[in-house]
């Protein structure tokens, strides 16, 4: 019976919710598809941009040179300072016209160049520098061909490199962050639609009846969750469904179960405490404001947007009493646990068990908080 | 009639606590959580100090001129690593440990070891390059000049050529930019977000003029008053609540979250003018053109305004960065991204073309919107009310 | 009596369904007309039809002999509605309230300031000035709602069920109210599913149902179309059957029924019927505890003329 007047509301709000659900999947499928042809830390090359004025050897060596070194970005020379703010780049080099003859005289003209200020200019920058002095060094003493042969022969050589790790980390975070960010899809959408649907139903006349109606007040709540546990369901699997879209292959993998499972928490939560929320709040007007605040909150605090790992330390501590923190973190931990296996799972079922605590606590919380509701009510 | 009206609405509107407050506090509140989530980012992102060990072999204690490299590259405020020397067992630790990024060894040639791929992985193995370089140019230009030189001057040639490869330095001129704060974007979304948000508000006082609203724009519907007059006077103040609370969100990023709007002020003014206005024909527009209860309506502005932010920027920086540069269209007509970008014009660039066209499609946007809810503004006669 | 308000063939359509049919009458000028009819009986939508916020399908509205539009605002000034819902400001209190409508249409602020404490003063709202609408009860609450509606004076005034759900003190308020303005020379319309109220206060009833006119005449001109004069009760009576024969007897006698131990006789026209009643009873020897006769009520009408009764 309950469950049947859940669904009329549902029913009354069926363009809100398609629409808030459409759009927070999409957030998550957009926001996929445009970190993901954007630099990542795995990204060695620097990216920068080149405006060569100067076609002469020299400055053409130049250029061969920091084509093998660097990542370099084909940007009308209009946009290069966008490209630069927003990172695309990080890094310009403008060889100034008649640079190469310059080079040998009293006065060479010098290179200008602009920087991001981010880790990847400091590369790039370095690459550039390191260039310029054997150039420097070998102007004095060599011309023409043999010049260049021997700036070319002296950066040729590069040092033996082992690297230890044998994950691949591109398509991984990939996975990790598509995940991280439906933390705020995932609340935003459950905890608007049912805080929405809720409130209405809530509102007095409805409450009203549903009281005197003889069902107790804990198998009420139960049926509330379940309606809201189908909603809820129903969110974790399109969600599921966009990420076998989106990432592929390591979804059929361990690790990818570890993912699905953990999201599937993760929901539970958010249902909980949408649950809890619209016990809490009575006005319709405060709903939206309310839920944003929550599902962005939690989300610029816990890593969602931004990498955990740049967050400052006093904003993660602080982000342990949400539970995204939590979800976010197995993200972020299976990014870079090489081997699935009991012992370095442990702290992924440590983060699990305590998603689940946060589970019973509001179930907890909004049972007592009805109560007492209902008690000052009657 | 027109004051009358004016004056009214704005007690009404100033009288709806849960609308002011929301529609005030959830910008400041986000606001916050941004200076939280941001203060430290680009600290984070800029280049820092990081460890390495090498393991001790007579292949490196043995050279001078490694000595000496490796010594002043981790001496000093403009150090790039940190070095501990040890062997190879405890370097192995470190390394799985994660205290170092990873580890150098001498033998027949120098040999890296490190986690993964990466960033500072990348700068390690560019620097032992580069001291690999030098060495290099030593050894070609002592060997070529060596050839021809005197006897008693071998050791002077030697000297000169080591001071030049040591201590020379290339130079470059940096022409960066003074503003490069890209998480300025942030709060300016955050301005754009306010400034749609402000919808709610024209939203509000519309949908009390409209007779299938509720009982309120019926009562208004039959008295003897010109709509044009009622939704006028209704709209200014509207949006003079609008521009006070756009105002106080500004006076607490500067002053509290200490965002830097670049120094144009004036023009800083504008834009936040435009955009309420901007936020204030959306509202209209939504609360004529949807035909369905106050909830659905608030839900659907809301939505509205979360898709503009999130296309500007405020769910990721890079995202307004990837539509300006793959589908610029959609941030053309996008008004969270033109109040955005405008921001961003006037803080990187100063007043320019971009800043310009961002106002004016800015106002023209707001204006279609007017239009366009113009037919349902004037309606008086409905199907249903 | 000039007409104050002319209807002629009004049809309003929704979804298919006809809320008013054909529908043509007049209002005259100072007279309160009364809209008796159930729920859904087309009695808002005629309302609205004339205010001309509604689109209607066919028909035509004059007030005052011109035609009614939106864009009419010499004719507008001269209407005042109460509508079913109330239409106030929350944010407002009771004063700002009377006085935002009030100003929309005089323009004047001491003429407005005395408007506004006159119709403060006919609903009885002097005390509550500064109260919001949400600190009302709902009595009080209908009381705002009218005064809202009136209070710039207008010559033509619409009330809309104005005293659905109040408490029997503020109906009395409402209903005096309403004589009041009547009496300072404004016509009324008045609908409602209350007969009693209908009753009292109108001067000509048209009873509505499914958006068409079933009857219309003063009260009394109402009570004739259904046939019956009169309704004799009796009650702590014991009944036999013979007695019962017997008052049916009587040619007047339209049915005889019992209602829990009450014996209830009703009459077509006819004269002494109480009189005959008590002799027949006094020669048969029955006793009881009461006898009153009364005569028939607008809902005798309305059950005699639809067969159902009015209330829901």
């Amino acid at each position: 019976m309950l469950f049947k007047t859940f669904w009329k509301v549902v029913s009354k709000y069926k363009g809100t919710i398609i629409l808030y659900t459409v759009m927070l999947i999409c957030f998550g499928g957009i926001n996929m598809a445009a970190n993901n042809n954007t630099m990542g830390f795995s990204d060695v090359k620097p990216p920068i941009a080149i405006v060569n004025e100067d076609d002469s050897v020299i400055a053409n060596n130049l250029v061969n040179y920091l084509k093998d070194k660097s990542t370099i970005k084909d940007i009308d020379n209009n946009y290069l300072d966008d490209a630069l703010f927003y990172r695309d780049i990080s890094y310009i080099i403008y060889i100034p016209s008649e640079y190469g003859k310059s080079v040998f005289t009293e006065n060479p003209k010098t290179i200008e160049v602009k920087s991001s200020g981010d880790y990847k200019s400091t590369l790039a920058s370095n690459i550039l520098l390191a260039y310029l002095k054997v150039q420097d060094v070998y102007k004095d003493d060599y011309r023409g061909d043999e010049l260049i042969d021997k700036i070319n022969s002296n950066l040729d050589k590069s040092a033996n490199i082992k690297i230890k790790s044998k994950l691949d980390t591109t398509s991984v975070s990939n996975a990790s962050n598509y995940y991280s960010f439906a933390s705020y899809s995932i609340i935003a959408v459950i905890l608007f639609i049912i805080c929405l649907v809720m409130c209405s139903f809530n509102e007095k006349n409805v409450r009203r009846r549903t009281i005197i109606s003889s069902i107790n007040l804990s198998s009420y709540n139960m049926s509330l969750l379940g309606a809201s546990l189908l909603y809820g369901f129903v969110v974790f699997v399109l969600f599921n469904i966009l990420a076998l879209v989106l990432v592929g292959d390591i979804m059929f993998s361990l690790r990818g179960l570890v993912y699905v499972i953990n999201s599937f928490v993760f929901t539970i939560v958010t249902i909980c405490l949408s649950l809890l929320l619209s016990t809490l709040v009575k006005n319709k007007n405060a709903i939206s404001g309310i839920v944003n605040v929550v599902a962005l909150g939690s989300a610029f605090l816990c890593g969602a947007f931004v990498p955990a790992s740049m967050l400052p330390n006093s904003v993660l501590k602080f982000a342990h009493i949400l539970p995204a923190y939590y979800y976010i973190n197995t993200n972020d931990l299976l990014k870079s646990i090489e081997e699935i296996n009991y012992v370095n799972l442990e702290p992924i079922f440590k983060n699990m068990f305590i998603l689940v605590l946060f589970i019973l606590l509001f179930i907890i919380l909004n049972n007592i908080i009805s109560r007492l509701l209902r008690k000052r009510n009657s | 009639m027109f004051f009358h009206n004016f004056i009214y609405s704005l007690k009404v509107l100033l009288g709806n606590k849960t609308l002011i407050f929301w529609s005030f506090a959830f910008p400041i509140v986000l606001g916050f959580l941004f200076n939280l989530a941001f203060k430290d980012i680009e600290k984070n992102e800029s280049f820092n100090t990081f460890d390495i060990a090498i393991i001790e072999s007579p292949q490196f204690s043995d050279d001078v001129f490694y000595k000496e490299a490796y010594k002043s590259l981790s001496n000093g405020d403009d150090r790039i690593f940190n070095i501990t020397m040890t062997n190879k067992d405890d370097a192995e630790k470190m390394l799985a440990d994660k205290e170092i990024t990873g580890y150098l060894e001498f033998l027949d040639s120098v040999s890296i070891t490190v986690n993964q791929s990466g960033i500072y992985e990348t700068i390690l193995r560019f620097v032992v390059d580069e001291i690999e370089s030098n060495k290099k140019m030593i050894s070609t230009l002592v060997k070529d000049k060596l050839q021809t030189a005197k006897p008693n001057e071998v050791a002077n040639i030697i000297e000169g050529i080591k001071d030049k490869v040591i201590n020379g330095n290339a130079t470059v001129i940096d022409k960066t930019r003074d503003n490069m704060s890209y998480t300025m974007i942030e709060y300016y979304t955050l301005i754009a977000m306010s400034a749609l948000y402000g919808g709610v508000i024209s939203m509000y006082i519309i949908n009390l003029k409209l007779a299938n609203m509720g009982s309120v724009g019926k009562r208004t519907a039959v008295a003897a008053i010109k709509k044009g007059t009622l939704i006028i006077s209704s709209l200014l103040a509207s949006y003079l609540v609008q521009l006070v609370e756009i105002a106080l969100i500004f006076i607490f990023t500067v002053f509290v979250l200490h965002v830097d709007y670049g120094n144009e002020i004036g023009f800083v003014i504008l834009t936040s003018l435009v955009g309420s206005l901007a936020g204030l024909a959306l509202g209209v527009l939504v609360a004529t053109l949807f035909k369905t209860n106050e909830n659905a309506k608030i839900g659907i502005l809301i939505a509205i305004t979360m898709l503009g932010c999130f296309l500007s920027g405020m769910m990721g920086i890079t995202m307004k960065y990837i539509v300006d540069t793959y589908a610029p269209f959609v941030n053309m007509i996008n008004p969270a991204s033109l109040i955005t970008d405008a921001f961003y014009a006037l803080y990187y660039y100063g007043v320019n073309n971009r800043f310009i066209q961002d106002i004016l499609s800015l106002i023209i946007i707001s204006a279609l919107m007017i239009i366009l809810s113009w037919r349902g503004l004037r309606r008086q006669k409905y199907d249903a009310v | 009596m000039k007409n104050v308000i002319e209807v002629k063939n009004l049809t309003k359509e929704y979804k298919g369904v006809k809320a008013v049919d054909n529908l043509t009458f007049t209002v005259k000028n100072g007279e309160i007309l009364g809209l008796l009819g159930p729920n859904g009986s087309g009695k808002t939508t005629t309302i609205n039809s004339i205010l001309s916020i509604l689109k209607y399908n066919q028909g035509s509205i004059k007030i005052m002999g011109e035609e009614m539009t939106p864009d009419n605002s010499k004719l507008k000034s001269q209407i005042g509605v109460v509508f079913q819902d109330v239409a106030v400001f929350d944010e407002l209190n009771v004063i700002d309230n009377v006085d935002y409508f009030c100003g929309l249409y005089i323009k004047d602020k001491k003429i407005r300031k005395e408007y506004v404490l006159d119709a403060l003063k006919l609903v009885g709202l002097e005390n509550y000035k500064k109260y919001y609408p949400k600190q009302l009860s709902g009595g009080l609450l209908r009381r705002l709602n009218i005064a809202c509606g009136i209070a710039h004076k207008p010559k033509i005034i619409f009330f809309d069920e104005p005293t659905v759900a109040v408490d029997p003190q503020s109906r009395n308020n409402i209903l005096e109210g309403i004589q009041k303005l009547r009496e300072s020379g404004a016509t009324i319309i008045y609908t409602t599913h209350y007969m009693e109220e209908v009753e009292i206060l109108c001067d000509r009833i048209i009873i509505l149902d499914k958006g068409v006119i079933l009857a219309s005449g003063t009260s009394e001109e109402l009570k004739e179309l259904a046939n019956i004069d009169e309704k004799i009760t009796v009650e702590g009576i014991e009944v036999k059957t013979t007695l019962l024969d017997k008052i049916k007897a009587n040619k007047n006698v339209d049915e005889v029924h019992m209602q829990m131990n009450a014996l209830i006789v009703t009459y077509k026209k006819g004269k002494n019927n109480l009189v005959d009643l008590m002799d027949l009873l006094k020669q048969t020897k029955v006793k009881y505890a009461s006898i009153y006769s009364e005569k028939p009520t607008l809902n005798d009408v309305f059950l005699s003329l639809t067969g159902k009764e009015l209330r829901d």
